[in-house]
């Protein structure tokens, strides 16, 4: 079994020894032609925290005052990437292994230390405020509404934060209540809704400007199955219907299975792997779940 | 330009619209906050009332001018905790990453951040000010005055506090700091700067900006003086710059976070 296990990891490795797969080659392979607009190009990101270090106990604490150590943790090591208009890109890795803060590089939260970031054109360092007129953001772990407040006072606001018009505010807040199934409780205070209804109402908060990129960080997280499923379907028809780019982050392979061609795999702040989920289920011939593909991955990489 | 400046004061108004509506969602709880703080202030100006009766000024002030000058320390610490009350929880944003969801916004970060709170009981210390505006009747051009002071003390309160606060970009707990010395420049604000002396007042007057933000004003609306006056809007300003450059600054050090938070 061991040696088996062993075996599979060296495969693993061997197979992705390149490690970044261009998602183009993927289409030139069923032949499309079309023009490929870059929504996202991530070049040689990298960011790196410093953080501190004291050994244990009060003498520690006395000596760290005396004598503070820092630590640099490089979070991403020069990552590169593109995604194109109207893709759903899964960017997955383990715990820690650098996602979230691309994520917060591509968004113009965190400032980068090095290489390159364009959405939509646009370098977010640079040009925060227009970069987040285009780009929508979800956090799963953290709320952006008023809880006090109902979902209608909310989209209000957000309508007013993306400068739209009450009118224009009120036929988003009419569409998109419509298509997410709000009406039973948009009037009532966020404080009391489920976990399922909150998540939906964050989903149509940061879509209420018509955002190009939806960057959705962990969106399905601590929802049941049957909301999970409804969630993941709405997203799906806003990116048929509007053509919005869905950068998704999940531990959940379900999310990925169902929304996503293309996977990128990130672990220790680099890319280990870049292709289309087609292609990485079918290069495990022995047809095992994606989630132990994945996790073989994280594995390997975390072993390499 | 115009637009956007008319686009983020629509969206302030529309903050502190929901600021405000958050708090009253307790009505007994925001209505005793508002009165007692009157009352808490009130109770203060006893031992004055009592100090003057022995004596007929202290440190230069007589009893009108101390009224003033707690009328006007209310009145800025309550504006500036009333309209940027987060400007005074701003470490505690800083270290547990809570600026994300103001970043991800097309706005003005620093105007968003503070703004996104209101101190309920500054209210109270509001209306104090005001009330003792017109108990002291400091005469037209000095009602103005002290209204346009209220807006310089409270723009140097919360300038005060957001460059003590920004620090926290790059040391940890200037909570702690922050507010001391806000509350610092309440106490010694109150006392006349009569009977602060050598280092103590180089001190108040040129480290934590008292004198510019309270004493000052308070000389130039019982006697107006042009230079004293343009030094307090100068002063304000100036320091205004310094704090918004260091949060900008420090901003670019910003170093998020993953804890699991709500906005309440």
């Amino acid at each position: 079994m061991g040696n088996t296990r062993g075996c599979m990891e060296q495969r693993v490795l061997f197979f992705y020894a390149n490690k970044v797969k261009p998602f183009e080659s993927a289409y030139s392979i069923k032949g499309e032609e079309r023009t490929v607009m870059q929504a996202i190009t991530v070049e040689n990101l990298s960011k790196t925290f410093r953080v501190k270090r004291k050994e244990k106990g009060m003498r520690g604490s006395i000596k760290a005052i005396i004598h503070p150590h820092t630590e640099e943790i490089r979070a991403v090591k020069g990552v590169t990437f593109t995604v194109e208009e109207g893709e759903m890109l899964a960017f997955i890795g383990p715990n820690g292994a650098g996602k979230s803060t691309t994520i917060k590089m591509l968004t113009g939260i965190l400032y980068p230390d090095g290489g390159r970031v364009e959405v939509l054109g646009i370098d977010p360092t640079k040009k925060r405020k227009q970069l987040a007129y285009q780009i929508g953001t979800v956090f799963g772990q953290k709320e952006q509404l008023w809880t006090h407040l109902t979902p209608n006072d909310n989209f209000r606001f957000f309508g007013a934060i993306y400068d739209l018009s009450e009118c224009e505010t009120e036929e988003r807040i009419e569409e998109l209540s419509e298509r997410f199934a709000l009406k039973d409780f948009i009037d009532t205070p966020v404080r009391n809704l489920s976990l399922g209804q909150r998540i939906r109402c964050e989903i149509v908060a940061s879509l209420i400007h018509k955002p190009k990129v939806l960057f959705l960080d962990e969106p399905t997280i601590g929802l049941d199955p049957v909301v999970k499923e409804n969630v993941r379907e709405l997203i799906k028809q806003m990116n048929r219907e509007e053509h919005t780019t869905i950068f998704l982050t999940s531990h959940d392979v379900g999310d990925i299975e169902k929304l996503c061609r293309r996977i990128i795999i990130v672990n220790d702040g680099q890319i280990v792997l870049d292709d289309s989920v087609e292609r990485l289920k079918r290069h495990y011939q022995d047809k095992r779940a994606l989630e132990e593909i994945i996790v073989d991955i994280y594995r390997s990489e975390g072993d390499g | 330009m115009l637009t956007a400046a008319e686009n983020q004061l629509r969206v302030c108004f529309l903050t502190i619209k929901y600021n405000m509506m958050r708090e009253m969602v307790n009505k007994v709880t925001f209505l005793t906050n508002i009165c007692f703080m009157v009352l808490n202030n009130a109770s203060f100006l006893v031992q004055w009332f009592i100090l003057f009766r022995i004596r007929d000024e202290v440190g230069g002030y007589t009893l009108r001018e101390v009224m003033l000058l707690w009328g006007l320390t209310a009145s800025s610490f309550g504006l500036a905790h009333i309209l940027f009350a987060r400007v005074f929880s701003l470490p505690d944003l800083i270290v547990k990453g809570k600026l994300d969801s103001f970043l991800v916004q097309p706005k003005n970060v620093l105007v968003s951040v503070i703004t996104s709170s209101t101190d309920i009981s500054a209210i109270g210390d509001f209306l104090y000010g005001m009330v003792i505006l017109c108990i002291c009747g400091p005469g037209v051009s000095g009602f103005f005055l002290f209204l346009l002071f209220t807006v310089t003390g409270a723009i140097i309160f919360t300038a005060f506090g957001l460059l003590l606060g920004s620090l926290s970009f790059w040391f940890l707990r200037m909570d702690f700091l922050e507010n001391q010395v806000v509350m610092g420049m309440i106490s010694f604000g109150t006392y006349p700067d009569g009977i602060f002396k050598g280092a103590s007042r180089f001190l108040l007057y040129f480290v934590i900006p008292v004198g510019m933000a309270l004493w000052h004003p308070v000389h130039v609306i019982v006697n107006f003086h042009a230079g004293m006056f343009l030094a307090v809007l100068g002063y304000a300003c100036a320091l205004s710059a310094a704090a918004v450059a260091v949060f900008y600054r420090g901003l670019r050090r910003y170093g998020s976070g993953n804890l699991m938070e709500a906005r309440l």
